[in-house]
């Protein structure tokens, strides 16, 4: 059925009342869900299943969705306003955000958080809608090499995360890097660095590291202070309310790199949404005149990775709906969801329910537009959260992380976990270690790990295989030349030095 | 001898980390007839750790950290980790009440009456959306 | 006294009146939601309360971490609860024997039934040069190590029916571990790995769009959904059976009629046409056992991999 036809088909579906309302549900339910630290998407989708049964699959699956996508949008609230990621995608977000709102400008990242979400949320839906089978094609192309020259690519970005030391910053991704392997070899069942405990056998839940880092790090790192009434400066005037145009013009670049880079990266059966900020903020302070100060609130800052975990949403929903192939843990729920409405996902899914995949295309351009007009006026109200004094703020903080982990895992290991991570992350901050290479270490190490073992063996022990494949080279080639760029700009300061001494 | 500054202290710290590891790791297999072994990845990144550590250690900067306040920030901690240590035997009302408590009577010396009255506000807030409206089990 | 003997079987009559629930039971699953085990419990459970073969509600629980070992460790702290059961599959019984934390074994627990076996087809890109099982194990003999599999992790029955064929055939290649279902299809179809064994509803669809092609079937008798598939005997290859299972455990300290009220309750399940259409839509076989008969099947089934493991050269810690 050609696009036109199928486009206008969807809409008949997606507009009925029922629909309408399954979707509103699915973007509020979304939300909320973003904006708690701890719990996520998978869980909550979850929890519905038994729920979906009854309803029709239609709405159902709308609904779903719905709650996919917009906890991406939902997750930059926390992260901005409090240093919370609310969403492990999130994370990167806290980076320039919370420096923004630090500067009062709270409300324009929420602002052009909730833009580049929208943004992107329509790209992601227009490249499921317009190349999904090709791409899949495409997808099928990658594997362990070209992951693990990804996962390089992704790596190599500490450089452009550094901050002041790069040993420090090295230290920080490398810590991570073991954290993420503790837990059960995959290939041996070997038990690494579990210390006997069981609870550690499949390794620390990455929302844990997070938010014990950032949230509760953060919170004790502010209880210094004696007497500091107020969080943070209450955006005042409408220029800090909003983005302004020339925060909208600086962001053309993020916008457009943000849903492209998430898009193609959602595709990939196995890399995230997290994979996706981490690479849009890197390449979009490789590209940026102004790369120096991203980190103290930049605003592409935000808008790069926003855009990125929004529009991998889409890009995630390609392999499930053109293959069957989940590629992520919410798609994999989403299938799970299919198979118990009695839908067989594969690649001839599209062909025998073109009602149902034109009717969720349809469905998530509706709901885009529906967060959008959900999140923008909100956006003043969450500014005035700021208004809160610390000392109601700072134990809902905590109380909302012990909640959050706890209703997601039940486990209160994880939550022993988290308040160990809280001091690991009070103390990195004491002792001025960045925190943001720990998580890109986290996030990757273990995916890194395990694409370099498998291409070994694919390979039988040759490491040619990663340059004689011309994907990975490709990415490989990218990794070396963002490790170059520190090495560049040095030299170009030298050779500026050196010209002006001659004059 | 060189001052005491917080490189060298983390460093050192972080050097008996990578060192730690890479005892691990030699614990493992290196290399298998399949491919790497699961000691493979973790002695490199060890080596790496106590590289960088080490880097730290003799060329870190001297600047002292401001320590002042993290008497404060510590007492903090302590309570919350003896808080989630208690959530088994009382729950999570009175648990989180009484880190509530301490945060804003102890913390920021508001009056006792205040520090109550906020404890019980915020456990009471959580029921309500927690359990109540969203279902979700308090530990 | 005569009267004393009639007495105590009289008391011992009456005190093994059935058991019967008196509040929700938990069953204890060690997936999330959505997971196998998570799907086939809430399905049972669907089944049980349709037919009405229990008097109170049944909810799952998940305890999901560690493989299975913190589902086990926390039926086995529920020691004599008549309340809680868990659904156990493969990975409750071969963890134990290679990792040291997991220390609850099914014996350790009381086991109450069996309830499906899981068989598996193997499967090659559809444009793959091998028409027969055969044909892929004469080509891997050739080229030692050079043929490769894609699959879960060393201890999945992926790799134990790989290493089967190995030892059988003297045959060698290679597996390469993904954690995802979805990365070992795409693994697969990508032309990155030449083989896997794979459930037959994951292939089901791929199958159906000419994507992928099975060369024989790791099941007793050929399945209903691919008459055409040998079994591995049927191909040559003769190796020992060791299936994929799930069945359901209880904690350990319960009393013999509780035991005898569960099992009862899962026979009369495997019974009703509704679980025999689940089977038949998610194309398992009924491998119902009862609990004496999964004790044995425990025990014979441990050692055997044991022994597999082991060659695979697996650490065996138990």
């Amino acid at each position: 059925m050609d696009i036109a036809a199928g486009l206008l088909q969807g809409f008949a579906v997606a507009l009925q009342p029922a629909n309408l309302l399954w979707c509103f549900v699915g973007v509020l339910l979304g939300t909320v869900v973003g904006i708690m630290p701890g719990l996520g998407p998978p869980a909550t989708i979850a929890m519905l299943l038994p729920i979906t049964a009854l309803m029709n699959p239609a709405g159902a699956m709308i609904m779903l969705a719905g709650i996919y996508y917009g906890a991406k949008y939902g997750g930059s609230t926390t992260s901005i306003l409090l240093n919370v990621p609310g969403e492990s995608a999130s994370v990167v977000t806290c980076l320039d955000g919370y420096a923004m709102a630090r500067k009062g400008r709270a409300g324009a990242a929420l602002g052009i958080a909730a833009i580049a979400s929208f943004i992107a949320g329509t790209v992601g839906v227009l490249g499921l809608m317009l190349v999904a089978p090709p791409l899949a094609r495409f997808a099928l192309a990658f594997s362990a090499p070209e992951y693990f020259a990804l996962m390089a690519f992704g790596l190599s970005m500490v450089v452009l995360l550094a901050g002041r030391s790069m040993a420090k910053a090295l230290l920080a991704m490398l810590v991570g890097l073991w954290i993420a392997g503790i837990g059960t070899d995959l290939f041996t069942s070997t038990s690494r660095f579990t210390f006997g405990r069981m609870e550690l056998l499949s390794g620390i839940d990455f929302v844990v590291v997070a938010i014990g880092i950032f949230a509760i790090g953060e919170v004790l790192a502010n209880l210094e202070a004696r007497e500091e009434p107020q969080l943070l400066p209450v955006p005042k005037g409408l220029r800090n309310l909003l983005p302004t145009m020339q925060d909208l013009r600086d962001c053309r670049f993020a916008f457009a790199q943000g849903s492209v880079i998430g898009f193609l990266v959602g595709v990939l059966p196995g890399a995230g949404s997290t994979i996706a900020s981490f690479i849009s903020y890197g390449v979009e302070k490789a590209f940026s005149r102004r790369r120096e100060e991203f980190g103290s609130g930049v605003i592409e800052g935000v808008a790069a990775p926003e855009g990125a975990n929004n529009s991998e949403t889409g890009g995630a929903l390609v392999p499930l709906l053109t293959l069957g192939i989940p590629g992520s843990g919410t798609t994999a729920i989403l299938l799970a969801a299919l198979v118990l409405w009695g839908f067989r996902p594969g690649p001839l899914f599209i062909a025998e329910n073109p009602n149902l995949f034109w009717g969720l295309v349809a469905s998530m351009y509706i709901g885009n537009v529906m967060l959008l007009i959900l999140n923008l006026p909100l956006v003043p109200l969450f500014a005035q959260v700021l208004r809160t004094p610390v000392y109601v703020l700072y134990p809902l903080i905590l109380g909302v992380s012990i909640v959050g982990i706890y209703a997601s895992s039940g486990s209160l290991f994880d939550l022993m976990l988290l308040s160990g991570f809280g001091l690991f992350g009070y103390l990195m901050r004491k002792l001025d270690y960045p925190s943001a290479p720990l998580i890109l270490g986290l996030v990757l190490g273990g995916a890194m790990e395990r694409a370099l073992r498998q291409s070994l063996m694919m390979s039988e022990g040759s490491l040619t295989i990663l340059v004689s494949r011309p994907i990975s080279a490709v990415m490989l080639s990218f990794a070396l030349l963002i490790l170059l760029v520190p090495l560049f700009s040095r030299f170009n300061s030298w050779r500026l030095r050196a010209l002006e001494q001659k004059d | 001898m060189r001052s005491r500054s917080p490189d060298f202290w983390s460093g050192l710290a972080l050097a008996a980390l990578g060192g730690y590891i890479v005892m691990q790791a030699r614990g493992w297999d290196y290399a298998t007839e399949d491919g790497p072994g699961p000691g493979f990845f973790p002695l490199w990144y060890g080596l790496g750790i106590l590289a960088c550590a080490a880097f730290l250690v003799f060329f870190g900067k001297d600047s002292p950290a401001d320590w002042r306040g993290a008497g404060r920030a510590l007492a903090t901690w302590a309570v919350l980790a003896a808080c989630i240590a208690a959530l088994k035997f009382v729950g999570f009302a009175i648990s989180f009440a009484a880190l509530t408590f301490f945060i804003v009577a102890v913390m920021y010396r508001r009056p006792p009456g205040v520090a109550a009255l906020v404890a019980l506000g915020v456990v009471a807030g959580f029921y309500l959306v927690f359990p109540l409206a969203l279902g979700v089990a308090l530990p | 006294m005569k009267i004393f003997p009639a007495l105590v079987t009289a008391l011992v009559a009456t005190q093994a009146q059935a058991f019967t629930p008196t509040r929700p039971i938990e069953v204890v699953v060690h997936t999330g939601p959505g997971g196998g085990s998570d799907l086939l419990a809430r399905a049972a459970v669907l089944i049980i309360e349709k037919e009405k073969l229990a008097p109170v509600r049944m909810q799952v629980v998940n305890k999901p971490g560690g493989g299975s070992t913190l589902a086990a460790a926390y039926l086995f702290e529920k020691k004599g609860d008549p309340h809680t059961i868990g659904f156990f599959t493969g990975v409750w019984l071969t963890s134990p024997i290679t990792t040291a934390e997991a220390k609850v074994t099914l014996r350790d627990l009381t086991p109450i039934a069996r309830l499906v076996l899981e068989p598996a087809v193997i499967a090659v890109k559809a444009d793959a040069p091998y028409k027969t099982l055969g044909d892929f194990v004469a080509v891997a003999k050739k080229n030692p190590g050079q043929l490769k599999q894609s699959g879960g992790s060393v201890t999945s029955r992926d790799n134990v029916v790989r290493q089967l064929l190995q030892k059988s055939s003297g045959a060698r290649w290679a597996f390469i571990s993904f954690p995802g279902g979805g990365e070992r299809i795409s693994a697969l179809l990508g032309g990155h790995v030449n083989m896997m064994v794979i459930e037959p509803s994951e292939a089901g669809e791929h199958i159906r769009a000419g994507n992928m092609r099975v060369l024989a079937q790791v099941s007793e008798k050929r399945l209903a959904g691919f008459p055409n598939a040998p079994t591995l005997k049927e191909a040559g290859f003769d190796v020992p059976s060791v299936p994929q299972v799930r069945g359901v455990v209880a904690p350990p300290g319960i009393a013999a009629d509780n035991v005898a009220y569960w099992e009862d309750i899962f026979r009369k399940l495997t019974r009703t046409a509704s679980w025999r259409k689940f089977l038949e839509d998610n194309q398992f076989e009924d491998g119902y056992q009862n609990a004496t008969e999964l004790a044995r099947f425990y025990d014979e089934f441990t050692s055997q991999m044991r022994g597999i493991l082991q060659e695979a050269g697996v650490k065996i810690v138990r």
